[in-house]
């Protein structure tokens, strides 16, 4: 069996870091889709929303 | 995206996804039934364009007598809906809605996505049956909780989903939002720090 890592203050910091950066890239992710959303017809977006809720 | 809101009223054509549909599908026995209803929470958000899922769709009901309630249970039955938490409605009624807590309503065989169903208890959710908003949604109609509520209530639920919801209802009424109005909701729920980091902040340059 694989040993599992262990971790260190220095590898927790990390993960916390990356869970910042996971979170702020969602947040921009958001506005760039919000941006998207303001400047798109609403037939085009609705379409690709239903698309993806509907599969 | 095209829309116009104005005093309490959201008009807006697009095209409906299947969940649009069973949304319309049920308010429209809600209404037939000559009950108040809102909708509160996630779904307002998809409705205004954000993309993801949901298993519940969050709805407050008047406060019915027990003999109305029947007809409604039986009213969604011939529709081919039932209640996935109860079995009876006199249990439904005296156990669930009555002690505060949700029934929930999907179609027949299925469990997601449903229905959540409650009276409403809170300060904040007698506010949201009060100051409903009318959306106007090619040719349906479905009542939703006032937007500045629904931003600042998602704050103070404060999940990262909430969070994301959040701001993405105020991106895309920004401009159309009445920011005092925000404002007061921010502050009445305590919420202004995570107002600070969620709304105000600036992530896209």
């Amino acid at each position: 069996m694989e040993k599992v890592p262990k971790l260190t203050k220095k590898d927790f910091k990390e993960l916390e870091e990356e869970m910042a950066r996971n979170k702020r890239q969602r947040m921009e992710f958001i506005d760039l889709y919000a941006k998207w959303l303001k400047k798109t017809p609403n037939k085009v977006w609705s379409r690709q929303q239903a698309k993806y809720l509907d599969k | 995206m095209e829309l116009k809101y104005d005093s309490g009223k959201i008009i807006f054509n697009r095209g409906l996804s299947n969940l649009d549909k069973l949304v319309i599908k049920f308010t429209k026995i809600l209404a037939g039934e000559k009950i108040d209803y809102v909708i509160i929470s996630g779904y307002i958000a998809i409705l205004f364009g954000r993309s993801r899922h949901t298993e519940d769709v969050d709805i407050f009901i008047q406060e019915l007598p027990f003999e109305k309630f029947v007809h409604f249970w039986n009213a969604l039955e011939e529709s081919g809906f039932e209640c996935i938490n109860s079995s009876n409605p006199k249990d439904a009624y005296y156990d669930f809605l009555k002690e505060m807590l949700a029934i929930r309503f999907a179609e027949k065989g299925t469990i997601i996505p449903n229905f959540e169903i409650k009276f409403p208890k809170t300060k904040y959710n007698i506010y949201s049956m009060k100051n409903k908003v009318e959306v106007f949604i090619s040719s349906e109609t479905l009542m939703t909780s006032e937007i500045e509520l629904q931003i600042a209530f998602k704050l103070y639920l404060g999940s990262e989903k909430d969070f994301e919801d959040a701001r993405h209802l105020y991106k895309v009424f920004k401009g159309n939002l009445n920011i005092g109005l925000l404002q007061k909701h921010i502050s009445e729920l305590k919420v202004e720090k995570k107002a600070e980091k969620v709304l105000w902040k600036k992530f896209l340059n």
